[in-house]
């Protein structure tokens, strides 16, 4: 997969933005047999996507990723379902690993039921996809903490997810770029870690932003205190 | 034309927009397809070729000509890749190549990309003098085609760069790179615009649809797969609970000899009711359904079968939940139990229009959220920005991250 790394320490935080560019592979599973055998072979940027990036699309509800939602809406496999769901992809140091877990999931509960379900209408089959990300810079940056805040509250939500989500892949030791960039640039070292405390399987996008504008209000609060006390 | 937008979608799909415009300024684009106007790609046309040249992109647009004959056949095999049977014979093959013959030398088909849209033009492809990136944009849904026509139409797409389809679940599997461009609406358009309530009430006081309780809706054909019946039966439910009106607003269906016999049959079983209003509009009633949706309470979509079925994100656009039928890309554009419900019966259908007329923040609430789950992803902007993504991606294509400065 393409990389592209932010500095760690540069002292000017460039939000930058991204879209998804859906492409399909052509291939698609309609039995837990099928999608097995397809997840095997899919390529690493498609089970990216199915994973990692369901979370761009803010669909969070009862599923995590599009291979529990598929087998929970389609197959009706809901223990399965909820199997799937608790992969938390940002965990895995990489895909192959990733693609492992849903693996062995998928063939523990095969072994379980071994008559899995089946879709029979065409267009309810699991469709494999895969996705050309463009990245594009915003008006936004940010050189203190006070830019940054104010800057993270009017950016694009793209903006977020490609930052917080994407970071953890991107850059090595799956931390996102703004935990880096407050820790390593401003020495915030506290704000830092509370920003990659936030788990992002418990959050829309809107919330995550909710949540880092606070954490930084809270530290600029602090801040004036002891100055204030100086 | 561009700048209309503003204010209305996303300033992201704006700003990227003009950067991808930015990378492509001076490549000429053009677009190919079998009318000028009439159906939803000559509507697409008329506002996205204009907006490619604003961006700095040389952009044409071509059509083909035919005779009553070749139309004949397209539809033919329209229908047939949507899975109908036709009987297509050997001479009506060899007519539409021979049509595209005489067309591919009449034609000025240069460009650096050549867009083609849905099967009618397809065979330009043979063009001896082509030139370019070739890109067939096929909008229809190929999930189940019969298989003579998929076997021709394939050996003539498999000569594309690329293809371009709706959502996955309408593509094939080809040796080219696939792209999924979502369809989507115009927020300027006759039909969507923003109405005064002044021009809203003019509406309802035309078709007397009364305005002191709430108006449920389907936009659609009088076609079986629409499931009208199902819709009035639905109502029916409803009303044991809450008093409300029911309009069954749709087009008559001129290719389609079966849609008389459906409007006859919907009639027949809302006899007796003047709270249902079964109205027959002619083509291009854009503002009327535009009043329509916009009065409505809730809005129907409650299809057994279904192409992608815009008529959803057009309700929704509107601030209104939509209760659709889990079929075709009726589930793209509602998130169950978010920007409205999803379902599977009449029983279900009726169950959610009471929780929704039973419960105004939900329904406010799930309609502000339909609004914006289409400004985010039904936009022409947002269609518009994906066509130059997959421009820029053919200039790329081993690359899966392309930054753009």
């Amino acid at each position: 997969m393409d990389q592209a790394r932010l500095v760690p320490d540069d002292p000017v935080f460039d939000f930058r933005q991204c879209m998804k560019l859906l492409k399909s592979t052509g291939k698609k599973a309609s039995s837990l047999n099928e999608l097995m055998r397809l997840i095997r072979v899919a390529s690493d940027n498609s089970i990216y996507h199915h994973t990692h990036e369901y979370f761009f699309r803010g669909r969070i509800l009862e599923y995590t990723n599009d291979f529990a939602r598929w087998v929970g809406e389609n197959l009706e496999a809901h223990v399965l379902a909820e199997n799937l769901s608790v992969i938390d992809p940002f965990r895995h140091g990489s895909i192959a690993s990733l693609r492992d877990e849903l693996l062995n999931k998928i063939e523990a509960y095969i072994k379980k039921f071994p008559s899995p379900g089946k879709v029979f209408s065409p267009g309810e089959e699991f469709f494999f996809q895969e996705t050309v990300t463009f990245v594009f810079p915003t008006e936004y940056s940010a050189s203190s903490l006070e830019e940054f805040v104010e800057a993270l509250k009017k950016v694009d939500d793209s903006s977020i997810y490609w930052h917080f989500y994407e970071g953890r892949v991107r850059v090595e030791g799956g931390v996102n770029d703004f935990s880096n960039w407050v820790g390593d640039s401003l020495g915030l070292g506290g704000l830092s870690d509370q920003i990659s405390s936030i788990d992002p399987f418990m959050h829309s996008i809107g919330s995550i932003r909710e949540q880092i504008t606070g954490y930084c209000a809270r530290e600029l609060e602090k801040g004036k205190k002891e100055g204030a006390a100086v | 034309m561009i700048s209309g937008y503003e204010g209305t979608s996303p300033e992201r799909d704006l700003e990227f927009l003009k950067v991808l415009g930015e990378k492509l300024s001076g490549r000429s684009v053009l677009n190919v397809n079998s009318t000028k106007s009439g159906g939803g790609v000559a509507e697409l046309l008329n506002r996205i070729v204009p907006m490619l040249g604003e961006l700095g992109l040389d952009a044409r647009w071509e059509v083909i000509r035919g005779d009553a004959d070749f139309f004949d056949m397209t539809k033919k095999l329209h229908n047939s890749l949507q899975g109908n049977r036709e009987h297509i014979t050997y001479e009506m093959w060899e007519h539409y190549y021979q049509v595209n013959r005489r067309n591919a030398e009449r034609l000025d088909l240069k460009a650096d990309f050549v867009f083609v849209h849905d099967p009618q033009p397809l065979p330009l492809i043979k063009n001896p003098k082509r030139e370019g990136t070739w890109i067939w944009r096929c909008h229809i849904d190929m999930s189940s085609p019969q298989k003579n026509a998929l076997r021709r139409v394939s050996t003539l797409s498999r000569l594309y760069d690329a293809a371009v389809f709706s959502v996955a679940g309408f593509a094939m599997q080809m040796p080219m790179p696939e792209y999924i461009v979502l369809p989507s609406i115009d927020p300027l358009s006759e039909k969507n615009r923003e109405l005064s309530a002044e021009e809203i009430f003019a509406v309802a006081a035309r078709f007397g649809i009364p305005q002191d309780r709430p108006v449920l809706l389907q936009v659609s054909r009088f076609d079986r797969f629409k499931d009208p019946i199902g819709v009035i039966k639905t109502y029916r439910l409803v009303k044991k609970y809450n008093d409300c009106i029911l309009v069954l607003a749709g087009s008559p269906a001129t290719d389609d000899p079966e849609g008389a016999r459906v409007l006859e049959e919907v009639k027949e079983f809302a006899k007796g009711d003047p709270d249902i209003k079964i109205l027959l509009l002619p083509p291009f009633s854009d503002k009327e359904i535009n009043a329509l949706q916009r009065m409505a309470a809730i809005v129907f979509q409650k299809s057994l079968r279904e192409g992608f079925g815009l008529t959803v994100s057009e309700a929704m656009w509107k601030g209104k939940p939509v209760i659709g039928g889990a079929v075709g890309g009726i589930p793209y554009q509602i998130i169950n139990g978010m920007t409205g419900f999803l379902i599977y019966s009449v029983e279900g259908a009726a169950f959610r229009a009471r929780q929704l007329l039973n419960n105004e923040d939900m329904l406010r609430r799930m309609g502000e959220q339909a609004m914006e789950h289409v400004r985010n992803n039904f936009l022409i902007t947002r269609q518009l920005r994906d066509y130059l993504s997959v421009l820029v991606s053919l200039e790329n294509r081993e690359k899966t991250l392309i930054e753009l400065v």
